[in-house]
């Protein structure tokens, strides 16, 4: 349940839009400092949470509020302390980037454009091009230049890379990381799991407009307690031997002699006994990560 | 009550359109109130047919590019994620689209008086009031026609419904005043209408007491009034699907 700390609540936001689309009964609540992940195929409702909380949207039910204030009612207030990118991109009626980096700045009262011209930097971007002839890439750029050259404390980041190559990305994770340091929460929608898998502290999948699992990252990507080793032996003898013995297989791959097998951390010495007799190839350990947690819960959602 | 930064963006993407067709009605105006006849006449003539379709031209434009343009196109997204109240968008939009109208036949007014002075050799003062009354009247009568494109901008998330709802109200007005003129076949139109609310026979008219033209014009500003509250709160209450 919420704690003072949360500095994004959001309780039972439902927006039904028909025809099962919508948002039903989202509950999350993102502490200060956090960096929050939502993952989700196209249409299971990431950028209906985020226009929520940007006041654009009045849900059916529920609420959801930043800072202690409500995202409907103090739209126009909470957007002090909020930057954000949204999911699809449509700048303004100026001329180049820089025109539209200024106007913005204008609106928000902000005088030094000493961070905006870091992250111009950092993202080797030329503002001055025209916003018309901007590629999606650049227009993404700008974008991101945008949202955080105000040094908001909050950040809403709808889908924030999609069009930048896998170069710009990795700036972009870490800018994220950077501002994570100065303490910002952010909220941001992807797609992209190395990136989330880099930044996040936790993520929430989103199916059909409903939160069905929220992952702490503490709790994967190697830390998982349940681990996966993929183990290899130089012959036929041990493998079968191996298979004889009552552990989790995930994969038996006969023609290299190598199986997958699952261990509890508790677990793992009564592995390495049996491993000891054994003529090992290699053995290596496989990370939990996010896109098989993702994976997983996903086909037992189908399933069931 | 008006954001600064959003007014001169506002001014800075529609002040083409309002200079061009201030710049012909200015000159219109010059050029009929120049040849020299009675401003009575010359009045009647001008002012019954030709400003209601130039400022109507700018008044439908304007009118979806100021909300529902921006949302349709989602730039309004921008916008919005300034610390911005709906409520002063709206009011700056408003202010701008109003303002500019009067400026519009503020601009004309002096066209014409100057223009009647050249080509007359002077103007009285009660023809500067007529041409004053009767260019406030257009103001109310756009305010009235501004004020329904305004409130179909506020509404519609599709610059297409808002022009083809705005647009076609305004248009439909424009034309049954015109269609009305036509003889006694068309004259019920001019029932319908609020361009019969602009009654130039009323200001012209020699009679000192004629002054029913001044509640026809409280009565176009006041449709204007209501429309423009209806659009701002209908405005700041809906879902934005940006």
């Amino acid at each position: 349940m919420s704690q003072l700390n949360d500095i994004i609540d959001i309780q039972d936001l439902t927006k039904d839009f028909g025809q099962e689309r919508g948002i039903f009964g989202v509950n999350l609540q993102i502490r200060q400092g956090e960096v929050f992940g939502l993952a989700g195929i196209n249409g299971s409702g990431k950028s209906t949470i985020m226009r929520h909380l940007m006041g654009f949207l009045h849900p059916s039910n529920g609420r959801s509020s930043i800072a202690g204030k409500d995202c409907w009612h103090s739209a126009a207030e909470i957007k002090r302390k909020v930057g954000y990118i949204p999911g699809e991109i449509a700048f303004p009626d100026v001329n180049s980037g820089l025109d539209f980096l200024h106007l913005q700045a204008d609106y928000m009262g902000l005088r030094s454009m000493s961070y905006a011209n870091e992250l111009i930097e950092q993202l080797n971007l030329d503002p001055t091009a025209k916003l018309k002839r901007m590629s999606k890439g650049m227009k993404q750029k700008t974008a991101i230049v945008n949202a955080f050259m105000c040094d908001s404390d909050i950040l809403l980041l709808d889908e924030p890379t999609t069009g930048l190559d896998p170069l710009m990305q990795k700036s972009f994770t870490e800018i994220i990381k950077q501002e994570k340091k100065k303490g910002k929460t952010i909220f941001m929608s992807s797609h992209m799991w190395g990136e989330m898998e880099s930044t996040c502290d936790r993520v929430a999948f989103l199916k059909e407009g409903r939160i069905v699992h929220v992952v702490d990252m503490k709790t994967i990507l190697g830390n998982e307690l349940n681990k996966e080793y993929k183990i290899e032996f130089n012959n036929q003898n041990d493998y079968s031997a191996i298979l004889a013995r009552p552990f989790d297989f995930i994969q038996k791959k006969e023609e290299y002699n190598q199986v997958v097998i699952r261990v509890l951390d508790t677990d793992v010495n009564k592995l390495f006994d049996v491993l000891s007799t054994m003529d090992v190839r290699f053995i290596s350990h496989k990370p939990y990560t996010l896109e098989a947690c993702f994976r997983e819960i996903y086909n037992q959602m189908e399933v069931s | 009550m008006i954001s600064k930064t959003l007014m001169k963006q506002t001014v800075k993407n529609n002040i083409v359109l309002w200079a061009v067709l201030t710049g012909i009605q200015v000159l219109m105006v010059a050029g009929v109130a120049s040849a020299g006849t009675n401003l009575q006449q010359t009045a009647l003539a001008y002012y019954n047919m030709l400003p209601g379709l130039i400022s109507a031209i700018y008044v439908i434009i304007t009118g979806n590019k100021l909300l529902a343009q921006q949302v349709d196109k989602g730039t309004m997204a921008y916008v919005l994620s300034n610390p911005i109240k709906r409520s002063k968008v709206t009011a700056t939009q408003a202010v701008f689209f109003l303002g500019s109208l009067f400026l519009m036949f503020a601009l004309s007014a002096a066209s014409h008086c100057i223009a009647h002075y050249i080509g007359s050799g002077g103007i009285t003062a009660t023809e500067i009031g007529h041409v004053v009354l009767l260019n406030l009247g257009l103001f109310c009568l756009n305010a009235a026609l501004s004020g329904v494109c305004f409130l179909a901008s506020s509404v519609f998330n599709l610059s297409k419904y808002a022009i083809a709802v705005g647009g076609g109200l305004v248009g439909a007005q424009i034309l049954m005043s015109i269609m009305g003129m036509f003889g006694e076949t068309f004259q019920w139109m001019r029932n319908f209408t609020l361009v019969t609310l602009f009654d130039i026979g009323s200001v012209l008219s020699p009679e000192p007491d004629s002054n029913a033209f001044v509640w026809k014009f409280i009565v176009l500003a006041a449709v204007g009034m209501i429309t423009y509250t209806i659009g701002s709160v209908a405005f700041s209450k809906r879902d934005l699907p940006l």
